[in-house]
Parts: structure tokens; sequence; C-alpha cells
């Protein structure tokens, strides 16, 4: 089946409209955080980009900075357009977030692990739901699933299964002022998505 | 359908689908107020939707963590986000049986649970509902599986001649905890010991070393064969004051075991983690600098590392 799809493409004017939709999507989504957290959420720039399977391990690499991460990711689907969001949490970030979400200043692994779950609810929520919302997709979401802490990403990304080649990756990359907390989402479509979702697009560019 | 406007009759049957659907729906107000509570709940709890309805979640359930359970469903009402709980935060909500309950391994239900925002009429968050999934089967296959890694891990980094760990998983650790040192000092301490004259004896002493010294761990402590002549402890979260009265204890052990060594030939050196240590090697290097000037004082034979000495 995956032969008969010709490779994913992307015109300029549709990578700017998915940075559009995107820009929207996730200032919602910083507006959440900043409300929870009460602080100011610095808005990132998205990056749209066509990823190889090779890309998008130096992607998940380069955002972990040798440090170590936590992961969380969630898939969704709506409209038989379907992916994965992929949230990227720098092990670094917990001792200032702990003391932003008013957590105990010493944190359990459960204390981490619930606080890993409430800012991915949000922000990858957040997310799917304001793309969804200009697309007029109703995204269901699955439930998070925790890839680990301190672990080691080849693993899940399994190359062996090819099962696509190329396809829409979104990165975001927050930050916040004067603390230290970054993480990374990443929202990943599969490939016969993407070119549905070019059809919403272009519809909306028309 | 061509009337797309719900009668009477489809009521009728959507009500049978909540009502017999295996996953659990439960509708609760701003003020946690049950007003819906399906067939599922109803089954696993024992209690029917007419005593339910109206009743408040944490007065009904008070063994629901009130804090915990708001703190996922505020942002819900406010936010209007969905949010999601997973066994491995919490294994269940609610409390219930396992549904196997004679072939089954675990006795309680394990729980996934989604909560989603309800629009009313005037498009306001006046509702929520909370959906539990049971994944008990998947939790346990989970649970056996990380259990098997870890026993896996375990078989990894032990050196099978000494029954020690291998020295590189011991590194590998200790690399970990100095880390965790920069972040948050703990105290974490190192100790090497000098075997040179445990070695000279025979082969059944050193064993019987080694097992002294395995006995003697805790949990969490490791204990490695640095080179022939060296033996390395790391303790987490020991400062160096404890881990002395530890070498203590353990050096009355042998010299108990093995009479013919004398205290003298156990001369140790302990270093307790700080975060001018930017290397593992750093930290090694202390313990060993802290051995050499035990047997050169050779008083007590136990040496301590102090920082400000750097």
């Amino acid at each position: 089946m995956t032969t008969q799809i010709p490779l994913v493409t992307l015109s300029d004017d549709q990578r700017d409209c998915y940075q559009e939709l995107t820009n929207v999507a996730m200032g919602q989504a910083a507006d959440r955080l900043a409300r929870l957290l009460d602080h100011y959420v610095v808005l990132p720039i998205p990056r749209v980009n066509l990823i190889e399977i090779s890309d998008l391990r130096m992607a998940i690499e380069g955002a972990r900075d040798g440090d170590a991460i936590s992961a969380v990711c969630q898939g969704f689907i709506g409209n038989g357009i379907a992916g994965e969001a992929l949230l990227l949490f720098n092990d670094t970030s917990y001792t200032d977030l702990a003391r932003l979400a008013q957590y105990p200043a010493k944190l359990t692994h459960q204390d981490q692990l619930e606080m890993l779950m409430d800012i991915s609810s949000l922000l990858i929520g957040a997310c799917i739901q304001g793309i969804g919302e200009q697309l007029e997709i109703h995204f269901n979401q699955g439930h998070p699933v925790i890839l680990g802490q301190h672990c080691d990403l080849k693993d899940i990304l399994n190359v062996s299964h090819q099962k696509w080649r190329r396809t829409l990756a979104i990165e975001i990359h927050y930050t916040m002022e004067a603390v230290n907390v970054n993480c990374d989402l990443l929202l990943l479509f599969t490939e016969d998505s993407v070119q549905r979702l070019n059809k919403k697009i272009d519809y909306l560019l028309d | 359908m061509p009337n797309s406007n719900i009668d009477m009759g489809d009521i009728h049957w959507l009500m049978d689908i909540l009502q017999n659907i295996d996953t659990g729906l439960v509708v609760l107000d701003k003020d946690y107020n049950i007003q819906l509570w399906n067939g599922f709940m109803d089954s696993h709890s024992g209690i029917s939707p007419q005593l339910a309805k109206g009743r408040n979640l944490f007065k009904l359930f008070p063994d629901i963590p009130e804090q915990w359970f708001r703190q996922k469903a505020e942002p819900v009402f406010q936010l209007r986000t969905r949010t999601f709980t997973i066994w491995e935060q919490r294994p269940h909500l609610f409390h219930f049986k396992n549904y196997r309950p004679i072939t089954g391994r675990a006795t309680s239900m394990y729980q996934n649970t989604a909560i989603i925002p309800l629009e009313s009429i005037d498009r306001s968050i006046n509702h929520i509902c909370v959906i539990i999934y049971d994944v008990t089967d998947a939790a346990l296959a989970q649970q056996e599986l990380h259990h098997q890694q870890q026993e896996i891990a375990k078989l990894t980094c032990v050196d099978h001649h000494t029954g020690l760990m291998a020295l590189s998983a011991w590194q590998h650790q200790s690399a970990r905890e100095l880390a965790q040192c920069h972040r948050a000092p703990t105290p974490s301490t190192i100790a090497i010991m000098d075997l040179t004259g445990v070695n000279q004896l025979d082969d059944a002493s050193l064993a019987c070393v080694f097992g002294i010294v395995s006995r003697a761990l805790r949990h969490t402590d490791m204990a490695t064969l640095l080179d022939p002549n060296h033996l390395a402890v790391m303790l987490p979260a020991s400062a160096d004051s404890d881990v002395r009265f530890f070498i203590e204890r353990i050096r009355k052990s042998i010299s108990r075991k093995i009479p013919t060594l004398s205290q003298q030939h156990l001369a140790t050196g302990i270093a307790q983690a700080n975060p001018d240590f930017s290397h593992l090697n750093d930290w090694l290097q202390a313990a060993q600098h802290a051995m050499q000037q035990a047997r050169q004082q050779q008083a007590e034979w136990i040496s301590v590392h102090s920082s400000a000495a750097e």
C-alpha cells in the first residue's frame, strides 16, 4: 500500500499555512500553560518540515542536547487524519517547574510523573484541539504513554519497520522566561494523512 | 437517518448503549456532584445510579484523593482541555475488583481515565465526564516486562567472578550519582579499600572479603573491584561520617573471619561527592588520594578527603 502513495510534498504556501495554523494553536497552548503556572511563556516560532525517518532521530537527539529527557507520546486521529504528538521534556527542567506548579521542593519519582502528565495533557491537548478547530476536524486522543525517563529513543523509533518514508513534522520548542524550563513538542502526521491535510490546507488557501 | 433530530425512540437505545458499554462513565457538575453513573460503575461499585445521583464524589468515595483529582479536573472546567491519568500515576481512581476474580493475578482493577469537558447549550462548561477504562491486563503485562528487564539488567551488571557489580556498570551508576549531586546536593560517598594484603593470602580469603562486603551493603549501595588490589564502594545518600562507620564495621567483620589479616592491610580512603568534581575520575582520585594518606598516616588506616584541602 505504501508504494501506491506518492512521496509527500509541501509547497511554500502550504508550509506557511501550516506554520500559521500551528502559531494559533500553540498560542492557545502557551496561554493555558501560562495560566496554569502563572508565569510568562515565551512564544516560539514553529518549524514545519518534511522529514525522513532518519531526520526524526536527529531531531530528537538534537532536542536531548546531551541531557537526559523524559518523553510522553499521545496518538490522535480524526477525519482520517492520524498522527502522534511527542513531548520531550528536559530532565533539568523539573526543579524549576516544580516551584512554579507548586509541587514539593523535593520531587519524588511519582511527583515527576504527575507533573509530566499535567504538562503534556495541557500542551498536547491544546495544540491538537487548536489545529483541529481551525481545520474543522474533531480529533480523538488516545491515552498518553510514558516513553520513559532517561530513555533511549532508538528502541521506540524502530527503523526496521519501514512504515513510512517521509512525513510532516511540526516542531515547537517551548521555553519560559527567567527559569530553566524547556521542552519540545513534536507533531508527526502519518504519510497518508499529509495528503488529506494538504487538501484541507489548499481549500483554506483558495 | 433522514431526520437528524433525536426522538424518544433513539434516546431509548442511546441509553441502552450507555448502560451496557464496558467502560465507566461518570458525569460531574462543578461541585463534583455525580450527575450520571452508568451500568459499568453500578456493577463494579455496587452503588446504584439512583443512590449515586446528586451525591458528592469525594463523600461517596472517601478514598479518592480530593486534591489530586481536583488538580486534574479543574483545568478541564477552566481551560476546556481534556486531561488524562494513567495507571502508572495511580493504579486506579475507583477501587474496583479485577474483572477476572478467579484467574486474574491482580486483586483490583487498573484504570486509565480521561476527563473531558461537556459543553452546555450556552457553550459554558458546567459539567465534565470522567471515562474509566479497565487496563488491568495491559498494566500487568507491562509490569511483568519491566520486572524481567530489571532482572536481565541485574544479571548483566554482576561480575560473576567476584559476585560484586561489574566495573563498567558501577562507573555508569556512579557517574549518574555525581550528575545527580550537581543538580541537588545529596551527600553520596565513595570509599576505596586497599586489598593488597588480602591478595597475598589465598583465593578463599578474597572470596570471603567479597562476601562480607556484599552482605553489608544496603539495597542502593554498589561495590566493585576497581583493579585486583582495590575495592570501591559507592553509597548514595550517605555522608562521609556514616561511611566511616560502615567501613569500620566491615573491617571488624573481616579481621574476625581472617585473623591472619591485621587491620593495617585494609587502608581505606573516603570521599564525599561535591560539585567541584566535574568528572567521576575527580571523585575517584579524591578517594584514592585519601587512601594513600591513610596508608602513610597508619594511625587509624582510614582517611577522609576534605573538600577544603583542595
